[in-house]
Formats: structure tokens, sequence, C-alpha cells
């Protein structure tokens, strides 16, 4: 043994109690997080229905993604809800802190629970509400157009309609959410930043550009990324709303994921095309974290 | 102080062991069929004691806990506990069957995806005690819980078809139900109903999440298969287009509510004037019944009238839904677990009970042919409902339902919505959705059309 092992060895002996200590997130870890991480690894290379005998298929799980055209469109999909909601969401969150966020607004700690509220609320209360208000026959919002003078609108039954039921929906439910990390982000930046600014003469606009905005900006990315994963992994906002139809035209990623996993009982074929898709995750994660630090060094 | 840094190497050398022996452990070797005990003996009902624990759901398992105390008086060393373990009953089922253990004596499954779950070979072979019962039946239900000619599953309800209709609506429009004979005339009756009503109440709820149960519906009266004998995929025929084209007629004729079934407004409309009769399995009176008990306000009638056939003198009958009780291999008392299913499903007793109180239509023919199942119905009016949905029974076109039929209605569904959204072009339909199945199923097509199931 070198001279270093052994030294190595002695300090864990000496620190044992620690390592006992935090011990249990790791076992914890490694039986919840580690042990279905590599399972799903190795699963992902074989053709399993959950009951019967694994077969050992290679990579020809991941061959097959290329040419399997509901996940395509369901990435696709993903896409197109993640656009309709994430920018508005944003920009709503950002609004509602600034507002919140004033020293003059009276019942703060109300509004920040009101708004806070839908992401908190069970799923099957908010299924029956929004079911009752997108509906085309006899729905709220058909009927506050009707009143309007506005054509009704086929929310959800209709392909083009479907995504956008399901847009409106995700924003109610996260924009609050949004709105406490943003709030968060508003109150770390120091009051003396802006007072510097007031004293010299910078106009509201100004201080928001050159303060706020930059000061702002790991929370917005961080909320950013946070509405990437939502978008890909969202299930129950769609599930409950349109199951993904009419035909796939609002099924995401998350929910393709399931069908294939719970409907078609094809558990690695599943398991490839979500080590596919969370590595193309990670990736674009990451590169979004190092151009924030460069933009933050370079700030 | 100094800080402790053990050397990358060494983290990824324990993540790697910790890895493989995970994998190790995973794939170490295992009995990979069921314990050589698997069949059910047949046991004196003396000898019988111990717990039986049944996994069922919703009405159904109400049903079954009502007969515990009727069982017991016969079996007082046998006690009986329902689960009401609600939703993904079934995935959380695969689970113990897939783990070998956590698994219930007695569980409840889908007439549809009995096939998926006998094929896995973790279900307790029941041949040698439901050998006496294969009679008393109808065919096509064996055929869904039997493998290798080995018996699996015993058939508990069956969902033979009709009309459910609301009598008051229909005498205010002038509308007489016994004149409906063909889907031509249940068209033309919507129509009717339509114009008298000023567009106000819709003839049926035909909305995306109800077209692949039409589909089935029809299917068996035109003799359409979704997969064929040797269980090749036989859906582009003759008979689907024609079933497709009936619920073309049915939703181009205006006469279609697009509310998705047991929504709010679905259920709503069970107690409004929106929709005027619901094509539906038997079962379906179970919900209308407790809707109209709890919100109903007493101005509207049912009755029931049988399924309109395709052309005049053709099938008023077809099957939707159904389910079986199996015995999980795992369960440790087998003989007792199958006393219960006995007296649930293969006695008349237990299955008039269910079919009294929760309008579970009984499987079991030596009850459907108890005079009790034709009395006259007060919730329909005093009319004879039973006999309505009992008539032909036996003459059901049985659908070749394979280990992937779920999966495969899956697609159908979600093609079916997709046609109803894009303006029903049935042209080339049915090609596309073959080829979907072939690909995502990975069996092969069948050459033709589907003929007969051969005898498993």
């Amino acid at each position: 043994m070198t001279p270093q092992r052994a030294e190595w060895l002695a300090e864990v002996k000496r620190h044992r109690h620690f390592y006992l200590f935090v011990s249990p997130f790791f076992v914890l870890f490694a039986v919840f997080g580690l042990y279905p991480l590599l399972f799903s690894l190795f699963l992902s290379f074989t053709q399993w229905d959950g009951l019967t005998a694994m077969h050992w298929v290679g990579a020809s799980n991941f061959a097959a993604m290329l040419d399997d055209e509901i996940l395509w469109r369901s990435l696709w999909n993903t896409l197109i809800i993640g656009l309709l909601y994430v920018p508005p969401m944003m920009i709503l969150a950002f609004l509602f802190a600034q507002i919140l966020n004033t020293q003059w607004l009276k019942m703060r700690a109300f509004y920040r629970a009101a708004f806070f509220l839908p992401c908190v609320t069970p799923m099957v209360v908010i299924a029956i509400v929004f079911g009752l208000i997108f509906s085309a026959e006899k729905g709220v919002l058909n009927y506050l157009l009707g009143l309007a003078g506005v054509q009704s609108v086929p929310w959800l039954t209709s392909e083009e309609w479907s995504k956008v039921s399901v847009a409106i929906l995700v924003m109610w439910r996260w924009t609050g959410y949004n709105m406490v990390l943003m709030l968060a982000g508003l109150q770390g930046i120091p009051v003396e930043y802006y007072e510097a600014a007031m004293v010299d003469g910078a106009t509201a606009i100004q201080r928001m550009r050159a303060i706020t905005m930059p000061m702002m900006r790991p929370t917005f990315l961080f909320c950013g990324l946070l509405s990437l994963l939502g978008t890909i992994f969202m299930f129950d906002e769609i599930f409950v709303l349109t199951s993904g139809g009419p035909g796939t035209s609002s099924t995401n990623f998350g929910m393709y994921l399931f069908n294939i996993s719970f409907g078609d009982f094809r558990f690695g074929y599943a398991s490839a095309v979500a080590y596919s898709v969370a590595v193309a995750v990670f990736a674009v994660s990451w590169l979004v974290s190092r151009l924030n630090r460069q933009g933050l060094e370079g700030a | 102080m100094k800080t402790l840094s053990p050397h990358p190497t060494f983290k990824w050398l324990c993540a790697l062991c910790l890895g493989v022996a995970a994998i190790s452990w995973l794939l170490r070797p295992r009995p990979e069929t069921a314990p050589a005990s698997s069949a059910v003996a047949v046991v004196p009902a003396s000898q019988l004691h111990g717990n039986v624990t049944v996994w069922s759901w919703n009405i159904a398992a109400k049903s079954l806990q009502q007969l515990i105390p009727g069982f017991e008086k016969r079996h007082p060393n046998v006690h009986v506990a329902v689960d009401m373990t609600g939703a993904r009953m079934t995935t959380r089922l695969m689970l113990s069957l897939a783990s070998g253990v956590g698994a219930p004596d007695v569980s409840q499954f889908e007439l549809s995806d009995a096939p998926r779950y006998i094929a896995t070979g973790k279900l307790a072979d029941l041949t040698p005690v439901a050998a006496k019962y294969r009679s008393m039946f109808p065919a096509y239900l064996w055929d869904n819980c039997m493998m290798d000619g080995k018996v699996y599953a015993i058939p508990w309800d069956m969902g033979p078809c009709a009309v459910f209709y609301k009598r008051s609506l229909f005498a205010k429009y002038g509308v007489d139900p016994q004149r409906i004979e063909t889907w031509d005339d249940y068209i033309e009756a919507g129509r009717t109903i339509l114009r008298k009503s000023k567009g106000q109440t819709k003839m049926l709820p035909l909305g995306s999440n109800a077209l692949n149960w039409m589909f089935q519906m029809l299917i068996q009266q035109t003799g359409g298969q979704v997969f064929d004998g040797q269980g090749r995929i036989a859906i582009s025929s003759p008979a689907s287009r024609r079933a497709l084209d009936i619920m073309r007629r049915l939703r181009a004729a205006g006469i279609c509510s697009d509310v998705p079934v047991f929504s709010q407004e679905y259920l709503a409309s069970i107690n409004a004037d929106t929709i005027a009769s619901y094509p539906a399995a038997v079962w379906m009176a179970g919900t209308m019944r407790d809707t109209a008990r709890d919100y109903g306000n007493g101005d509207i009638t049912w009755g029931v009238f049988r399924l309109p056939a395709v052309e005049r003198g053709g099938k008023r009958v077809a099957n939707v839904g159904g389910s079986v009780l199996v015995i999980p291999a795992q369960c440790a008392n087998k003989e007792a677990a199958w006393a219960f299913i006995e007296f649930a499903l293969c006695t008349r007793e237990g299955q008039l009970a269910q079919y009294r109180n929760f309008n579970l239509f009984p499987g079991f023919l030596p009850a459907l042919q108890h005079p009790g199942v034709d009395d006259p119905d007060p919730f329909f009016g005093g009319q004879r409902a039973g006999g309505v949905f009992a008539t032909d029974v036996t003459q059901i076109s049985r659908l070749n339902m394979t280990p992937q039929w779920s999966a495969a209605m899956g697609y159908v569904d979600q093609d079916l919505s997709h046609w109803a959204a894009t303006g029903m072009h049935n042209e080339g339909f049915f090609e596309n959705v073959e080829r979907k199945l072939a690909k995502r199923l990975g069996v092969p097509v069948a050459p033709g059309n589907a003929g007969p199931r051969a005898r498993r």
C-alpha cells in the first residue's frame, strides 16, 4: 500500500461518523436513483413486456426510433406547445412578480398565495373545471366568445386547437410558480443599486434595462430550463385534458412515453427513447448553463 | 484542516461496481414459469380456510363485497376482503406478477385484457376446476379465458349492447323506437328529433373517446375483425369499411354530440334534454341509474330498444366490455380463492345478486335464463329491459382478442379521433391503420379478410 493510500484510508476511518451521517442519502439514491437509471440503460438494449423473459436486441431499439413517426410528431408537438406557453408565461410571471415587488401594494401575501394556488390544485379538479371551460358545445369559453360575437372554437376536438388548450391550461397552472421564483430573484437585487441609479437620475425604464434585466438573467434561465424540462416530461395536464388527442395532435413526449410503456408494454423501447431524449435534454441544459456562465463572466 | 478528496477513478469504480452488482442481481437465474403447483385442485369445502384478498374496481368491487356474507356462511373458515384498488390497477398488478410477490389471491381483468396476462404464464391453471362450467358460459367468453386448451380465467359479466333512450323525449318529438330497425332508421329518427327540438337535442354522444366503442360494436354486426384467427392484422376489410361508413353517416347527419363519454357534460346530459339516446353496453345502466337517482328531476323517463342492424333482418347484437376473475400463480391459497370465484361467478345465486344490485349482466347462462333477469324494471318504465339485452346473446360475433388487442385498440382509437377531427376521409383509412399496427405491434398482416378464429 502506498503511503498516500494509507493516509487516505486513515482519513476515511477518522471521519467515519460523518460518512455514516451522509450515508442515508447515498443509500437511498443508489436504490431509487442509480439503480433505476442503470436498469433503464440495460433495458434500452432489450425487448421486454414487463412479464415475460427479456431478449437482448442490441441497438435495434435505437435504430427503430429513427423510423418512429409518432415519436417525432410527439417531439414536434412538445416544441409547439412549449413555444405557445413558455414566452407568455414568462412575461406574465415577470409582470406579476414586478407588481408584487412594489412597495405600495396591499395584501401582498394574499396575491402571492392566489397566484401560486393553481400549481397545488389537484389535477382531478382541474380536469373537471377545464373540461367544462373548453367544451365545444356548452363551454364557458365559447359562451363568452359568443357574447363577443366570435364563432365557437373546437378547443378539444380540433387537431390545431388542442395544443392551444393544453398551452392555456399549462400557462394557468405554472405562471404562479414561475412568479414566485422571479419574485425571489427580484428581491435578491440589492436596493442600493436602484438608489444609486436614482441619484444619477436614471428613469424607471433605464433602471429596468440596466439593473433588473441583467441581474435577473440567471433566474430567467433557470425558469426557462425548468419549463423546457416541464414541457418535455409533462403528463398530467395532457392526460386529463385531451389524452394526447385528437389523433396524436397534443401528444407530447411524456404522454408518448407513457403510451409505449403502459399501453404497448414496450419497456425496452421506451427506455431507449427516454435515454436518448434525456441525453439530448442534458446536452441542451449544459449548453444553456455554459452560455449563462459565459454571459455572467462577460458582464 | 486538510480536505478529503478521493481519487476520481475510485468514485467511478464504486459506481460501476454498484451498477454491475445491480444488473447481476436483476439477471440472477429465476424460475421462468409458475411453480409446479400452479393448477388449482378440487378440495372439499370443509377443508378450506384462510384469507382471500380480491382486487377489483368500482361497481364490480362493490358487487363482490355484497357477496361476502353469503360466501362466508358457506365457508366459515375463509375470510374474503375486496380491495377497491381503483385507477391503474392492472399496471400495479403487472408489477406484482413480474416481481413474483404482492399480487392478490383473486383479481379482476377486463375481458379484452385477459389474453395479454394469460400469455405471460403468471396465472393459475383453472382447467380442472372449471371443466364442469365450460358449457354454462357463451363460447365467445371462454375464448379470451383460454390458452393452449387450458383455462386461466373465469368469465364474469358481459356487455351486450342496446340503445338506452329517453322515453319522454321520443314521445315529445313523435319518434317510435319500435320502428327503428336499422342504423338508417336511427339516423332518420335522429334528424327528426334534431329538427323538432330546433337543434337542442342530439340523438347520441359520439365524441372522440366513443368512436372506438362504436367501431367495435359495428364490426360485430358487419362481420369484421381487427385480428384474424392466427392473430394477424385483418382490420382492412369491406366489413370494417362498412362500419366506418355508418359512423361517418351518423356524424355527417349532425345528430351526434361531441361530449366525451363519462365527462361531466356527458353525465349532465343524462338528466337533460341535450342527448336523446345512448347506444351502449348493459353495464352503462348502472351509471344511468346512479346519475338519475342523484341528480334527476323526474321529468325524464327511460326505455331500451335493441341495437339497430346494418340492414333489415341483420344482427341486432354486439358485446362491449365484460370482465373475468383470475388467480395469480403466486397465490398461496388457490383452493380458497377458487371457492370464492366459484361462488361469485358460477352460481345462479351469486350472479343474480350482482345483476339485481349492480347491473352486472351475468355471463353464467343458468343465471341469464332465470326468469328474474326479465322482471319488469321500474327504471325503464316497467319495461322488461333484461330480456332486451339477453336476446340472441349466444349469437354475438366473437372478436379475436389477442394479447395485443388493447395496444391495437389504442392505435385504432387514436386514428379514429384523427379521422373525426380532420373531415372523416374514409379513403385509405384502414390501409393506414393496418400499416401502423403492423409496424408498432410487430404482427404480420393477414392475406385477404379475417376468418373465424381457430380454437386455442
